[in-house]
Formats: C-alpha cells, sequence, structure tokens
C-alpha cells in the first residue's frame, strides 16, 4: 500500500530524485550522443567502403576477381548449383508464367520489327529457294531440247 | 551474254498468262456481280460482253508493254530473272517497238507456235517476234545499256 509523502523515508527521496536527475542529465544527454556517433561511424564507414569500391572498379581489381571466379569455375558451378536445384528453376518458370509483364514482353517481341523482318525473310527466303530449282532446272531442259532439236536438224550441237 | 531458251521462256510466259487471266477473271466477277443487281436489258448484255473483251485486250497489251518498256521484264521474267531488249544496243525497248512485239509474238503463235520454234536453232536464241521487233532475251544479271559485241 502506497504511503502519504510525509511518511516516506527521507533516503528513499534522497535516491528518486537522483535517479530522475542522473536520467535528465547524464542518461539522456549520452544515448543522444551515442546516437550521433553511430551515425557518423556509419557515415565514415560507408563513405570508406564506397571509396574502396570506386577504387577497386577503376583499378581493375573486381574485374580481376571476376575473371578468377570465372577462371577457377566458381560461377560455373554456382550456376549449376542453382539449376541443380529443381525447385528454383521450378518456381522461376511458375512466377514467370503466371506474371502478365511476360506476356505483354512476348507480344511485343512478335509484333518487333526484327522479329515480322525475321519471318519475311525466312519466306522470302523459301520462295527464293523454290525459283532458283524451277530456273535451273529449265535451263538444264533448254540445254537439253536444244541438243535434241540440233541433232534432228543434224546441225553442229 | 547469257541467252535464254524456250523452256524458261515459256514458264515465264505462263506465269505471266496466270497473273493476267487472275486479275481479268477476278475483276470479270466482281462486274459481273454488280450487273447481277441490275436490271440490264438484253442488248446491253452484248454490249457489255464487248467492252468487257475490248477491257480484257487493252489489259493483256497494256501489261506486256508497259513491263517490257519500262524494266524489261515482266514479274513472270522477273522471277525467271530474265529480261527483254533490244538486240543491237541490249537496251531498253520503247512502247511502241513492246506493242510490236506483242503483235509478232501473237503472230509467231498462230501457226501452231512454229514462230516460237527458231529459239532452238537461232545463235542468239531468238523466235520470230524477236527478229521481228528486234529483240533478244537475256538474263537479267546481263549489264544494261552496255555495247553489243561485233
Amino acid at each position: 500500500m502506497l504511503q502519504p509523502p510525509h511518511v516516506l523515508d527521507k533516503g528513499v527521496c534522497t535516491r528518486v530524485s537522483s535517479a530522475a536527475l542522473c536520467d535528465d542529465l547524464v542518461m539522456r544527454p549520452a544515448a543522444t550522443a551515442i546516437t550521433a556517433v553511430q551515425r557518423r561511424v556509419e557515415d565514415v564507414v560507408l563513405a570508406a567502403v564506397e571509396d574502396a569500391i570506386d577504387r577497386a572498379i577503376a583499378n581493375g581489381l573486381v574485374e580481376r576477381i571476376v575473371d578468377r571466379l570465372v577462371a577457377e569455375g566458381i560461377v560455373e558451378r554456382a550456376v549449376d548449383r542453382v539449376f541443380d536445384e529443381r525447385r528454383v528453376i521450378d518456381e522461376v518458370v511458375k512466377r514467370l508464367i503466371e506474371s502478365e509483364g511476360l506476356w505483354v514482353l512476348v507480344d511485343e517481341i512478335a509484333q518487333s520489327p526484327a522479329v515480322t523482318d525475321a519471318i519475311g525473310h525466312q519466306s522470302i527466303g523459301f520462295a527464293d529457294q523454290v525459283a532458283g530449282q524451277v530456273r535451273e532446272r529449265s535451263r538444264r531442259a533448254d540445254a537439253r531440247l536444244e541438243r535434241v532439236a540440233r541433232r534432228a536438224l543434224r546441225r553442229p550441237v | 551474254m547469257s541467252y535464254e531458251g524456250l523452256v524458261t521462256r515459256s514458264i515465264a510466259f505462263a506465269v505471266d498468262a496466270a497473273v493476267i487471266n487472275l486479275v481479268a477473271i477476278t475483276v470479270g466477277a466482281i462486274v459481273a456481280l454488280a450487273v447481277s443487281v441490275l436490271s440490264v436489258p438484253d442488248w446491253a448484255d452484248t454490249a457489255l460482253l464487248a467492252v468487257g473483251g475490248a477491257a480484257y485486250l487493252i489489259w493483256t497489251i497494256a501489261y506486256w508493254a508497259t513491263f517490257w518498256s519500262t524494266t524489261g521484264q515482266t514479274p513472270g521474267d522477273r522471277l525467271m530473272q530474265i529480261r527483254v531488249c533490244r538486240a543491237d544496243d541490249w537496251g531498253q525497248l520503247s512502247v511502241a517497238r513492246s506493242v510490236f512485239r506483242l503483235a509478232a509474238l501473237t503472230l509467231a503463235a498462230i501457226p501452231l507456235f512454229a514462230g516460237f520454234l527458231p529459239i532452238l536453232f537461232d545463235d542468239r536464241r531468238r523466235g520470230l517476234h524477236d527478229m521481228l521487233a528486234g529483240t533478244v532475251v537475256v538474263a537479267s544479271a546481263s549489264p544494261a545499256h552496255t555495247p553489243a559485241p561485233a
């Protein structure tokens, strides 16, 4: 049960007031200072990391690392692992098929000038091939017919 | 210079004849359909037939004359990669010479196509119509407007 203030022990009052004072004067500023220092440290570290990455790209370190990863077959093994994990591929395929974006992309590609041109060229190529064969055979037939006609009229072939 | 023979030229001619007739039949069918819904007197039928025949004749002449005098190639010639040109300088035919060649071609066909037989024996593979019109039929890859050898 709570006691009225005048009945409280003097030592208790002293402890309560000094705790509040401690909180106001020490703990809060300390927490604020720590947060500020943390932010500053983060900024400095991020800037340093960013700078290090820039330098690594600039002096070709990243490229060398990538080359080494490729040369040592690490990339290949990683890709193999992804493909071996059937579940991952199934999930990717499932999500792709379900996505509307894929079909929009397929429509766009199907209607693109490059694809329509390729189909057109294929048709023209086929027609050309047939016409080429007809031309070749007709010219052979011409030569044969003329040989026969010249022989029939005893003219030099 | 490669002169073209009877078989190649016959195939080109057949393709052109098919194009001419296909267009004529399509147009004729459309006109006949339009006329069938109108009440046309009997005498008009005869007149329409005459007009149709004249249109067919004009269309046929225009087809050959236009292609020979512009590119030297009809669609059938293009397919077979052959070209009609003047025999003396391998130049392009004029409209008048094209029409004359067509008339000569008809003439060559009258005696059971005997007018085309010289193509088999002539050194430049010319038919009667080529001789009359002063033309030759060459491979379309042949250079145009190049002076002919003496």
